[in-house]
Order: structure tokens, then C-alpha cells, then sequence
């Protein structure tokens, strides 16, 4: 029993990968639905890097644009079994090229955005309490930063994580504990002993983080 | 095992982690595929694969010409809205302002009533005098705390760039805004937050002093940098900028001879002998400011800075002696990453951000 058990897992994996080796391949055949599907698994991988590194207004259409350029860039993967990493590395060349470009930066804020911001400034608080939050674990390194999106953010379990990304197990289960331990220490510097001049501009508006 | 919970969800849940997804929850992915987008697409690619190919040379010539004109027009475009963009930086949403004590003014109009609120609006100053307090705030930003006897403009806030001018006075910074977009100008170097929390103090010959409470802080003028986590403070002045990070609590000979290496009117023999008492002196905290003095001290003392930071805190495997001795950027960043205050890629991040703007320094 206890040696099926070992087995059992690397096979789950390998099911996994197989069926998005067919998804890919429907999907550069012109398969609409395919990438619907592939759409569905990993856009909250896609959603999770990215929120690590733009701003997170900006997130949801960067979502749709990776997309859109992994579909046109389709044919030149070459081991359908890595599209999980690959499209990791577009995501995160996409969140660079955002900075790169200017015309981005400057766009004003349209009348809707305004007033979404308006209605969520009445869950003030606990926004600010979120941003804060979400800003401490942005200064984490990437290694930690990505594993511990995808799971406190995006909601995925460890084993969908390195499915996703194409890691092992072992590699996610580490970064995810060590990433955790630092931001745990992160938040306690905050919320613990500070200068006193500091310590006044903490109680007034981090209260809550 | 609260550990498993962190894996998979499973066993016993860990309440910091079940908060923590409560919390960032809100995040969270929730949009389907815009699937007309992803058709149109489709339909796209469909269409333009077999007309490949059918191209001939005159089509060939055809579709260079057209893209000849197309760059043309995008250059023109591509001027037009960076022109745009600069004078578009110069305005966007106003910071809140509330009173905390005495009469805080901006231009004529003056804060005095228990609840008076105001608003800071791009190119006006806000001025507290010597038993004045106030905060200013912008929702997606941050809050910003400004002293007594403080002067503090707003230059520009734009939707990706917060940038405010201490020309005078102290200021205490919590910002929730993403790394590298909150900056703030002073006499002697330009403060940029990487996240979260720091004070900041200018005096009245320009020279300042930034200590970090939370995150790390950038600090710069022209090609000068310094990293400032939390914990550590980092002196500057005018002309020279931004002093070498330390932690406050470090021996008293290591602050001293680090303030007469950066700023003191000093022989290259005295520097080199004030490198060897911060060797002496250095712990493993020092690991920050001994990063900092690589780039910093004569390339006769690199060597010996470079055996005394390996020694303190390991360089990684693919960080070399000899790459360190030649400054090697990607190496520098290597090593300053495995230090654990904060991944370097934040602050490409701002110098992508911001690279059109240049420092401003007495």
C-alpha cells in the first residue's frame, strides 16, 4: 500500500501534464475551446505573478494581454509539457515590459475607476489593512514572493502550484515555508516595537495591518 | 501540522495563514476569459496564416513600404505623448491634509479648527511652522506625517508616480502604494519608497537623515545609491548625496569611522586606514553597510572588504571573487539578494519607472 502510495502521486502529475500536452496541441490546431480550457487552469498562476509586481488595477487586463500573446506565440513552444513555465516567463516579461512603457504610467484614472475607487474607500480600513499586507509580501524575493501569491492570494494548494509552474515539490513546499517565515517576521516588525517617531505614524495608519 | 494547512489546506488550519487569505482574498482572480477577444484573435491568426503564403516580392515590397510609414507615424505618436505625458505628470488627485496640532498652512489658507481638512494639490506647498502637525493621504498611496518647522510640495501625482519635495523638516511615511512608485525629493538625494514605513529629516543646509521602520527605502543621487532596510538610517548631503547604510546599533567606532569615510575631507591613506576599523569593528549585521562600501572604497581595499563581507555573510555559489573585484552588476545584486532585505529587481523597477526624471540637488 505504502508503495502505491508513493507512486500514486508523480502519476497524478504526469495526468496532468498529458492532458494539457493535448490542450496545447488543440489549441495551436485552432481549438477555441482548448484554450478556454487551458484559459480556466492557469489563469489565477497568470493573475498571482503578476499582482506580485504591477500595480493591482492594472492586473486584470495584463491577465487578458498574456493570454492573447501566448496564443500568438503558441507555435513556438517546443515541449508542449512545459507550457506552465513557459507561460510563467511571458507573465513575468510582460509585468516588465509595463514598466516599460511610458504611455502606461501616464494614462489618467477613466470615470469608472474613480468611482470604484470611491466605493471602496467605504471598506477603508480594511483596503488599507489588504494594500499593506499585499506590499509587505511584494518586497519578498521572487522565489518566496510567487509560491505565497499563488497560495494566500489566488487560493491554490501547494501540489497545483508546482503543476502550474512546472517545479517540484519539494522546491514549492520549502519556498512556501520559508517565504511564510519571513513574512510572518516582516509583519511582526511592523506590528512589534518600533522608533517613536515611528511608532505614532504605524498607530495612525497601520493600525490594522 | 499547521504546516500541511500552508501545503495543501489539509490538517489542522494555521489562523495566520487563514487570515492572511481572508485578508488578500480580495485579490483574487475573478475574471472570466473575455472569450470575443480571444475569438477575434482565433479569427485573426486563422487569416493571416495562409496568406503567408501566398506573399509575392511586390507584396513583400508593399508591406516594407507600409511599415516604413507605420514607424514614421509611430514616432510622431511616440513624441507626441511623451511630450504629453510630461506636462501630464504635473497634475493628477490632490492628498488629503488633516490637522494634527497648530495651524498648518498651504499658501494663504491656514488649517485651524479641530476638524478642518484641506487639500494638497500639485506645485502647492504645505507648511507647518514651529508647533504645527499635519498628515496628508491619498487612498491608493499612502500617509504621510509631516513635523514642526517642515515645508513639504507636491510635485506630481500621476496614476504610477507620487512624488513630493522636503525642502525643510521631518516627515514620517507609510506607504501601501507598490514599490517604487512613491518618491520624495529632498535637497541632497531623492528618497524612494520600496516598501513600507520610514521618517525622513531634512535640515536646513540640505543634509538629511532617513531611518526605515518597515521594508526598505532606496536613496539616490545620480549614479550613488544606497539601500536602506529596516532598522538601518543613512545620512546624506548636498553635493555628495547619500552616505553608506548602517545599523544604529553598531559598535561606536564602526559609526564613527563610517561618517568620516563618507563625508569627512580625508587623504586616501587616512580612507584606507578608516576601511581597516570598519573590517575591526564590522559584525554580521554590518553585512549591509560592508555590501554598500564595495563599489565605495579604492580598488586596494576592495579585496579586503570582499574577504571580510565573505566572511559575514557568504557570497552565493554563483557570485565570484573576481566578478566582485570588477564590480560586476548582476553579481553585486546576486550577493545583495542573498542578504535577505529585499530583492533588488524593486528598485529596477522605479529606475524603469522613473528614468526620465532626473534628481534634483543643491
Amino acid at each position: 500500500m505504502e508503495r502505491r502510495a508513493v507512486i500514486a502521486q508523480p502519476m497524478t502529475e504526469t495526468c496532468a501534464d498529458d492532458a494539457d500536452d493535448a490542450l496545447v496541441s488543440a489549441a495551436r490546431a485552432g481549438d477555441r475551446s482548448a484554450f478556454g480550457l487551458l484559459y480556466d487552469r492557469y489563469a489565477r498562476m497568470v493573475h498571482g505573478i503578476l499582482l506580485g509586481r504591477v500595480p493591482p488595477r492594472e492586473v486584470d487586463d495584463l491577465v487578458q494581454e498574456v493570454f492573447l500573446l501566448a496564443l500568438r506565440k503558441l507555435d513556438s513552444l517546443r515541449d508542449l509539457s512545459r507550457f506552465g513555465a513557459w507561460l510563467s516567463t511571458i507573465t513575468r516579461n510582460r509585468a516588465n515590459d509595463y514598466y516599460r512603457n511610458s504611455s502606461r504610467v501616464e494614462q489618467p484614472m477613466e470615470p469608472e475607476e474613480e468611482e470604484q475607487a470611491q466605493s471602496r474607500s467605504n471598506d477603508h480600513v480594511a483596503e488599507q489593512e489588504a494594500a499593506m499586507t499585499l506590499a509587505v509580501l511584494r518586497t519578498l524575493a521572487e522565489t518566496y514572493r510567487e509560491p505565497l501569491m499563488l497560495r494566500l492570494v489566488e487560493g491554490m494548494t501547494g501540489p497545483e502550484i508546482a503543476a502550474r509552474m512546472g517545479l517540484t515539490h519539494g522546491s514549492v513546499r520549502v519556498n512556501l515555508h520559508r517565504g511564510m517565515r519571513m513574512l510572518r517576521e516582516k509583519l511582526a516588525e511592523k506590528a512589534g516595537p518600533k522608533t517613536e517617531d515611528n511608532t505614532k505614524t504605524a498607530k495612525t495608519s497601520g493600525q490594522n495591518a | 501540522m499547521k504546516d500541511e494547512y500552508l501545503w495543501d489546506g489539509s490538517g489542522e488550519p494555521d489562523p495566520e495563514v487563514q487570515k492572511l487569505e481572508n485578508l488578500l482574498g480580495r485579490y483574487r482572480h475573478d475574471q472570466p476569459a473575455q472569450a470575443p477577444a480571444l475569438s477575434q484573435l482565433f479569427d485573426q491568426l486563422a487569416a493571416e496564416r495562409p496568406a503567408q503564403h501566398r506573399w509575392s516580392f511586390s507584396l513583400s515590397r508593399l508591406a516594407f513600404q507600409l511599415a516604413a510609414v507605420a514607424a514614421v507615424l509611430l514616432i510622431g505618436v511616440a513624441t507626441y505623448l511623451v511630450i504629453r505625458a510630461r506636462h501630464a505628470s504635473n497634475s493628477g488627485p490632490a492628498w488629503e491634509i488633516a490637522r494634527i496640532a497648530g495651524a498648518p498652512r498651504v499658501g494663504w489658507h491656514s488649517l485651524s479648527g479641530n476638524s478642518e481638512t484641506g487639500q494638497l494639490k500639485v506645485g502647492q506647498t504645505l507648511v507647518t511652522d514651529g508647533s504645527s502637525r499635519a498628515s496628508i493621504t491619498l487612498d491608493e498611496t499612502g500617509r504621510v506625517e509631516i513635523d514642526p518647522a517642515s515645508r513639504l510640495r507636491l510635485v506630481a501625482s500621476g496614476p504610477n508616480r507620487k512624488r513630493l519635495s522636503l525642502e525643510r523638516g521631518t516627515i514620517h511615511a507609510t506607504i501601501w502604494a507598490p514599490p517604487g512608485e512613491f518618491v520624495v525629493d529632498t535637497p541632497s538625494a531623492v528618497a524612494v519608497d520600496l516598501g513600507c514605513a520610514y521618517t525622513l529629516h531634512v535640515d536646513d543646509s540640505g543634509a538629511g537623515l532617513l531611518r526605515t521602520a518597515m521594508g526598505w527605502v532606496g536613496f539616490k543621487l545620480n549614479s550613488r545609491e544606497s539601500f536602506i532596510p529596516a532598522g538601518a538610517v543613512c545620512a546624506t548631503r548636498p553635493k555628495t548625496g547619500p552616505g553608506t547604510p548602517y545599523f544604529e546599533d553598531a559598535p561606536e567606532a564602526f559609526r564613527d569611522a563610517l561618517a568620516k569615510f563618507d563625508f569627512a575631507a580625508v587623504t586616501e591613506e587616512e580612507r584606507s586606514a578608516l576601511v581597516s576599523v570598519l573590517m575591526k569593528y564590522a559584525r554580521r549585521e554590518d553585512a549591509l553597510t560592508l555590501w554598500h562600501l564595495l563599489s565605495r572604497v579604492s580598488e586596494a581595499d576592495r579585496a579586503t572588504v570582499y574577504h571580510r563581507l565573505n566572511v559575514l555573510a557568504p557570497r552565493p555559489a554563483e557570485v565570484t571573487r573576481e566578478g566582485i573585484l570588477r564590480l560586476d552588476q548582476k553579481m553585486l545584486d546576486s550577493w545583495w539578494n542573498s542578504l535577505g532585505y529585499g530583492d533588488v529587481y524593486l528598485w529596477h523597477i522605479y529606475e524603469r519607472t522613473w528614468s526620465g526624471d532626473q534628481p534634483r540637488s543643491k
